[in-house]
């Protein structure tokens, strides 16, 4: 039986706007948490808006090329945290504290 | 769409819904007499020694930092498994490649000895 | 109908928990706020019928991802800067950055002529060969280097951060 051809009631526009949405969400956090864990988390935040851009327009021009491209940035993402959060372990350890106002060492 | 995964749906409703509805029934039906020794270690059961927040080692996080980097690897078999008919001895050379490349980061681990539980 | 429904379901839950991520006190509320944000952007990948990706969502981002930061959230003892003041001092300027990023944005989109566009028709090729075939396909025919490369890279990842944790210890 094949499916009956709905035309979706959500438009294209709203994903996007979602998403962008979510990508200023993820700049604010950025921007003004100070622990560097949230910080980190915030990245993550704007990995997720843009992949579901892709995800978006990827549907609507009905390729996979941007799954593709959303795969591999999940990927991208991955690699990214083990490092990551290893380097902030490391930081935690040499200064005690995760504060980015407080890991200045480079200002002059 | 979400019509073929309906069922699912229906499923996590049902998940959902049974340990609230129960925990509110038992809520509702239980005698309630609150004490402090209640919530001590029952008999001979060793007292906590510290809050179970505390900090961890630093090797759990080493194994789950090689559990996510394998997690990706396993991931990447998934499409080609799926296709592995039409991609023939092609798509054999492919995750070869990417196999033995990732296998160098495993025996590396080993020989770093970051799998040791010491 | 239903689409519509779960549409407004999935992106409350990806704006709830995207906010709770950025306001909470504790590291470990924010941690789990962010895996319901995660689960809604799942949602919304499962409806525009990205189904691998709605499966590796859940299984490398919350089932992966998450689970290092909980654990580094754990390593780390954050007791003490939950009491502290949570945002830097430039938080003003944060505030204002981020407004014109998400203004720029829409206007960006707008200008482009992407917020007049229609509502997309669902793809008719999902009911042939499913989205895994397809991507399938892509991935080891078109996309072979970068496959090969992320296997470079996760190399490096694993080096790197086995290091970094080793001296850690």
């Amino acid at each position: 039986m094949p499916p009956i051809p709905l035309p979706t009631a959500v438009p294209l526009t709203y994903y996007l706007i979602l998403s962008a949405i979510l990508f200023a969400l993820g700049v604010a956090g950025f921007l003004f948490r100070k622990s560097l864990i949230t910080v980190f988390m915030s990245i993550e935040l704007m990995l997720n808006a843009v992949n579901l851009t892709f995800v978006t327009f990827s549907y609507q021009h009905k390729q996979v090329d941007g799954h593709l491209f959303t795969f591999f940035v999940m990927v991208v993402a991955a690699a990214e945290a083990a490092v990551g959060l290893a380097i902030i372990l490391t930081v935690f350890k040499n200064r005690g504290t995760l504060a980015v106002d407080e890991i200045d060492s480079l200002k002059l | 769409m979400p019509e073929g995964y309906l069922p699912i749906f229906v499923f996590m409703v049902v998940a959902l819904l049974f340990p609230v509805v129960a925990i509110v029934a038992a809520k509702l039906v239980r005698p309630s007499s609150p004490f402090a020794t209640k919530l001590e270690a029952y008999e001979c059961g060793i007292k906590a020694a510290s809050s179970s927040r505390g900090r961890y080692t630093v090797r759990f996080y080493i194994v789950a930092i090689l559990f996510v980097i394998f997690d990706v690897e396993t991931i990447f078999l998934y499409p080609w498994a799926v296709r592995y008919q039409s991609l023939g001895w092609f798509g054999v050379a492919e995750v070869t490649v990417f196999l033995v490349i990732l296998v160098v980061g495993y025996v590396w681990a080993y020989k770093k000895g970051a799998l040791q539980w010491v | 109908m239903l689409d519509t429904i779960f549409f407004y379901v999935f992106a409350l839950l990806t704006i709830g928990g995207a906010i709770a991520t950025i306001t909470r006190r504790s590291a470990m509320h924010s941690a789990l706020s962010l895996i319901v944000s995660l689960l809604g952007v799942a949602g919304l990948y499962l409806l525009q019928k990205a189904e691998f990706l709605f499966a590796v969502q859940i299984v490398l981002y919350i089932g992966g991802i998450m689970v290092l930061f909980l654990f580094v959230i754990m390593l780390v003892n954050l007791d003490q800067a939950a009491k502290e003041r949570q945002f830097n001092r430039q938080w003003l300027l944060g505030l204002v950055a981020s407004v014109l990023v998400g203004a720029q944005m829409v206007w960006m989109l707008n200008s482009a002529g992407v917020l007049s566009l229609p509502a997309a028709v669902p793809a008719p090729a999902a009911t042939g060969p499913g989205n895994i075939e397809a991507l399938a396909d892509l991935l080891f025919r078109e996309y072979l280097l970068p496959f090969e490369v992320a296997s470079l890279l996760l190399l490096v990842a694993i080096v790197g951060s086995v290091m970094m944790a080793k001296k850690t210890s």
